[in-house]
């Protein structure tokens, strides 16, 4: 009997080895994809398949339609399939990042102020425009996403509902639940069927209206709330529901509202909400409005498989695509590059970092012309990020003594390679706006200097010793550091308490009382978060180094992962936060994927709106002049006349995006935001690093920007000797 | 035997209740919010009303139950106690939400199951195809050059991380000498139907496979022929041997089924491998498995999901250890539970 087991296993073993060797031969056959593609680059001149395999370390998750539903935790690769599949928005973003009218679908477009001071949009689109079914695009393909994304059936599905939020009656639409939904006699809000600041007027024409009452107008972005994208009418209503207009606003018929079978009047819920739910999910039954459809999505190899649209009509500068397939895969980064040589894929996008660059554009200069590159400097940079509102760094000498000490051309270079420069303020040379103002903007370098740090420290007031009097260098223990003294405001309770964390060395530092004086010690508590180069490479540069201890600083490092971080900065209950924070400083990256740069309310001093801040900064300027909503709208002249100019990042930053209506006014406010941050310095910038996106040269005219993806770029491209 | 096995599965539940108990106030202790996590996709549409938006986190944390103590949770978890008026725990069928995928935890880990327990069952098969003979081997021919030179390979494979050998195998097979495609788990773009899609699944499965084979030839080996050699070393196989019976027949058919009983607990502990992934291996690899769904989840605190694999290993270990009881009968007579 054992003997027969051992022959049925061995038999098994030699088929399933027979299996795998063959498998090999077959493997490298004429009709398998990535080798093919590996042996046809542009030099042999041979005929290449008219196809790209694009990688990405992030994981397909199959979220195409709507990725992330409305909300911000949308997969980087899913939003490029999306990107791919859907189409024909009234505005789209362009090479630089800006939201630009898509000439190929709007035949006209107006921008009109009403009676009330809102902003109506009214578009009329091109005749003829068709999905990839062949059925006709029109205006109500338009109005069915916002209409129905904005009710409260898109929010039973998990969607934030609040599409047309902008739009001047949104509120009592999304009060509306159905004709059979009795309304309390103390409603709030009085529901409406109809969505008042959307009209249906006619077949191909809309108009929307964006409200002031709400605070959506005027500002200087409100055009972009009529960028908005057609879908097929039966993935976002289903069957048996319309999109329609009486007069008073469009509307979605009452099919759209019906209950589901477990819904009570107090938790309603909707049938239709199932089918949002799975439409979503569904890339087979629905059709695509963008340059490609999805002819396979394999869940189980993560790899989405894209051909092209032969309906779609264009982008907004009319390109259509011209690769018949692309092939979305999920690649390893550690093993990316080796994929990429052995033909498994043809492009590898945002490669960054010393020794990645490097391998990359050793494997282009070693091909002979059968690969190629193009880079572009992030939209974004790499930093320190300080905590304005207690401890050491809510004093700008502190800041400006951390940016002077560390370095920062030296730690870009270092840990970008070569690869990389640094920014001065949070902006991207790639921006319309910088490019407007760089000739005559007057920016701080913070070019690395002890004494520089030194005299920022005693500049701000950084001058005592932990006994109240003056700081002398070379001291040991508590004395090592300087000390300030807080004045009554400053010696709240949080900075009263504050000390030093870390203190693997015996000391703890904290800030004492001297005489009913209180005397705050000059100690950074930084978080940084691990496994991380910068982290690591910081540590070296500013924790018990001879330059920081010079100046009479420490600096604590303690280390987590990225939860935790966002955990400490958001200062959250689950983080065992009793109203005492803990760090001042944390290390991570921040970017932009377009042009549309809006802080407002980041540095409000209205602590309703701490949450909103990253840095909660409270400018003193913004104290003596605050930003008033209701109030005039100066222009940028009159703001810094009647403030004596001393404009702070509140006021800089909401006039930027209120006062401003002009492209040069908004310049004007934002080159004057990036100086007082500049001088304030929420962040130290310490890298804005090249992206390097490497490709098999059979693919042509392959560009890229920061906001110009590989997938955007692909629509441009063409494949050399195209079979 | 239909007494004793009930008996067993009543004890399994305690088992899986007290367990899962534990799980799931460990994952509860872990400081994070995941209505905080959830409430920051609402911030930008919540732009201009930090009130509504502290609304909209206060009526998240109901909604995830996280108003409620970790006890009242855990019952809700498990479906015996209703959340927000409502009882949707396993019980019920739930098995619990993944926020990084926006789907319920089940429906995420059909796939990443299928691809494991395809690749898991040709590792085990060619696993214990080649160890369990290959101990026998060493065994019967202990001390000599070709038993030595097999443990210096064990010792050398057993101690080797899996990363190691992964990374080296692939520089050696994939990129030297380009046998095998370098991770992945079809040929991209590829349309094969039938054969050619089974033979293109198993050219890019090949090297994954022969990695796990490879790490875990040491250790089966090692036990295999330590098993043998006792069982060599037995009164019984000298009384074989001194009947006059075959060498083959000693050693296949008396000191095999005496080694059996340790290794029968090896064996199904493999076969019940089946169903958990390799973590090194499929991310190395870019496998879409069940090392992979866990350790992303563990990585983005998807715990929901965590807990949910976590149970289903409880659930298949306690099955195996069930299972081994009542097939250490069928080796061993003597340890027949009904006798």
């Amino acid at each position: 009997m054992n003997k027969r087991i051992l022959s049925l296993v061995l038999a098994l073993v030699m088929l399933a080895l027979c299996f795998v060797g063959c498998s090999n031969t077959q493997g490298n056959g004429d009709d398998t994809g990535a080798d093919t593609s590996a042996d046809t680059g542009v030099v042999s001149g041979e005929k290449n398949e008219n196809k790209v395999i694009v990688g990405n370390v992030t994981e397909l998750a199959g979220d195409f339609r709507w990725p992330g539903f409305g909300g911000s935790s949308a997969g980087a690769a899913d939003q490029d399939v999306n990107g791919l599949i859907t189409g024909y928005s009234t505005m789209e973003t362009n090479q630089g990042g800006a939201y630009v009218w898509n000439d190929t679908v709007v035949k006209s477009h107006t921008e009109e102020e009403n009676e009330n001071g809102d902003l109506v949009v009214t578009v009329e689109i091109n005749p003829g425009l068709l999905f990839s079914d062949g059925t006709e695009v029109k205006a109500v393909n338009y109005l069915a996403y916002v209409l129905a994304f904005s009710s409260p059936v898109s929010v039973n599905a998990g969607h934030t509902g609040m599409s047309g939020q902008a739009m001047v009656g949104y509120d009592s639409f999304a009060a509306y639940c159905g004709e059979d939904v009795e309304v309390a006699e103390d409603a709030e809000v009085v529901p409406t069927k109809e969505f008042a600041g959307i009209r249906l007027l006619g077949d191909y024409s809309f108009s929307l209206t964006i409200s002031s009452a709400a605070g959506y107008y005027p500002y200087y972005f409100a055009n972009t709330y009529g960028a908005i994208t057609p879908y097929p009418l039966d993935l976002v209503l289903g069957e048996g529901v319309e999109v329609k207009d009486d007069g008073n606003g469009a509307y979605l018929t009452e099919a759209w509202y019906e209950k589901g079978a477990d819904s009570t009047p107090e938790a309603l819920t909707y049938v239709k909400s199932t089918h949002l739910t799975e439409a979503r999910y569904d890339v087979t039954k629905y059709a695509f409005s963008g340059p490609y459809v999805i002819s396979e999505w394999d869940e189980g190899t993560k790899e989405c498989t894209l051909t092209i649209n032969p309906n779609f009509a264009g982008n907004f500068e009319g390109q259509k695509p011209s690769i018949e397939t692309i092939v979305y895969v999920k690649i390893v980064s550690e093993t990316q590059l080796d994929q990429f040589k052995s033909g498994a894929v043809d492009i590898l996008s945002g490669i960054t970092g010393g020794a990645d660059t490097q391998a990359a554009l050793a494997a282009v200069d070693e091909s002979n012309g059968k690969f190629a590159e193009v880079h572009y400097q992030r939209a974004g940079y790499g930093k320190l990020q300080f905590e304005c509102d207690f401890g050491p760094t809510m004093f700008a000498s502190t800041r400006q003594a951390i940016a002077y000490v560390l370095n920062t051309a030296d730690f870009a270079q270092a840990f970008t390679g070569g690869y990389g420069t640094v920014v001065y303020g949070p902006y991207s040379p790639d921006f319309d706006m910088w490019t407007a103002v760089e000739d005559t903007i007057e920016l701080t370098e913070y070019a690395y200097s002890v004494e520089n740090a030194k005299q920022a420290l005693i500049d701000g007031g950084w001058v005592y010793n932990s006994k109240g009097e003056d700081f002398v260098e070379g001291q040991t223990g508590v004395d090592a550091v300087r000390y300030k003294k807080l004045t009554a405001e400053e010696a709240t309770d949080v900075n009263k308490a504050f000390v030093s964390v870390a203190n693997t060395d015996g000391v703890e530092y904290k800030t004492v009382e001297v005489n009913g004086e209180y005397y705050m010690p000059l100690v950074i508590n930084w978080f940084g978060t691990t496994p991380n180069d910068v982290t690591d490479m910081l540590a070296a540069r500013l924790v018990g180094t001879d330059d920081v201890t010079a100046i009479g600083m420490v600096v604590r490092s303690v280390t987590g992962d990225f939860d935790k971080l966002l955990g400490e900065i958001y200062r959250e209950e689950s983080y065992g936060y009793g109203g005492t924070p803990t760090y001042g400083m944390f290390n991570l990256a921040t970017g932009w994927n377009s042009a549309i740069y809006d802080y407002a309310y980041n540095w409000s001093l209205d602590p309703v709106y701490f949450g909103y801040s990253a840095n909660k900064l409270f400018d003193e300027y913004d104290v003596a002049f605050p930003y008033d909503m209701t109030g005039e709208k100066l222009t940028y002249a009159e703001a810094v006349e009647a403030s004596g100019d001393k404009l702070g990042m509140d006021y800089l930053s909401m006039a930027m995006v209120y006062n401003a209506k002009t492209v040069d006014e908004y310049n004007e406010w934002w080159g004057a935001y990036i100086e007082r941050w500049n001088e304030l310095l929420p962040d130290v910038p310490l890298y804005s690093n090249y992206y390097f996106d490497i490709y098999n040269a059979k693919i042509q005219n392959f560009e890229t920007s920061p906001f110009w993806s590989p997938v955007d770029a692909l629509l441009y491209c063409t494949i050399a000797n195209a079979e | 035997m239909g007494k004793y096995i009930l008996k067993r599965l009543g004890y399994m539940l305690v088992v899986f209740l007290i367990l899962s108990l534990l799980m799931y106030l460990v994952y509860a202790m872990i400081p994070y919010d995941r209505a905080r996590a959830e409430a920051e996709n609402w911030k930008q549409v919540y732009k201009n009303d930090p009130v509504g938006f502290e609304a909209k986190y206060q009526e998240l944390r109901k909604e995830l139950g996280l108003d409620q103590n970790v006890f009242v949770r855990y019952l809700g978890w498990l479906g015996v106690m209703p959340i927000n008026g409502q009882y949707q725990g396993i019980i019920q069928g739930d098995f619990g939400f993944s926020y990084v995928y926006d789907r319920p935890a089940q429906d995420i880990m059909v796939e990443p199951m299928k691809n494991t327990i395809f690749i898991n069952i040709f590792a085990t098969i060619l696993g214990l195809g080649i160890t369990i003979p290959l101990g026998i081997f060493c065994a019967v021919h202990r001390g000599g050059k070709r038993d030595t030179a097999v443990q210096v390979a064990t010792i050398i494979g057993y101690s080797i991380p899996v990363f190691i050998t992964s990374i080296l195998f692939i520089w050696i097979f994939a990129i030297l000498l380009g046998w095998f495609p370098v991770s992945g788990m079809k040929t991209p773009g590829s349309n094969f139907t039938g054969i050619t899609k089974l033979l293109d699944e198993f050219k890019y499965m090949a090297l994954p496979l022969i990695v796990m084979t490879a790490t875990s030839l040491g250790g089966m080996t090692r036990y295999v022929r330590s098993s043998m050699i006792e069982a060599l070393s037995m009164d019984c196989i000298r009384t074989a041997r001194a009947k006059g019976l075959r060498e083959k027949v000693v050693i296949y058919s008396h000191a095999w089924r005496n080694a059996l009983i340790p290794i029968i607990t090896l064996v199904i502990g493999w076969f019940l491998g089946i169903f958990s992934g390799s973590i090194m291996v499929e991310n190395i690899f870019g496998l879409n498995g069940m090392g992979r769904i866990y350790i992303n989840s563990l990585t983005a605190k998807d715990f929901e999901v965590v807990l949910l694999l976590q149970m289903f290993y409880v659930i298949i270990g306690l099955m195996g250890n069930l299972i081994i009881d009542i097939l250490y009968g069928f080796a061993d007579p003597r340890i027949r539970v009904n006798k």
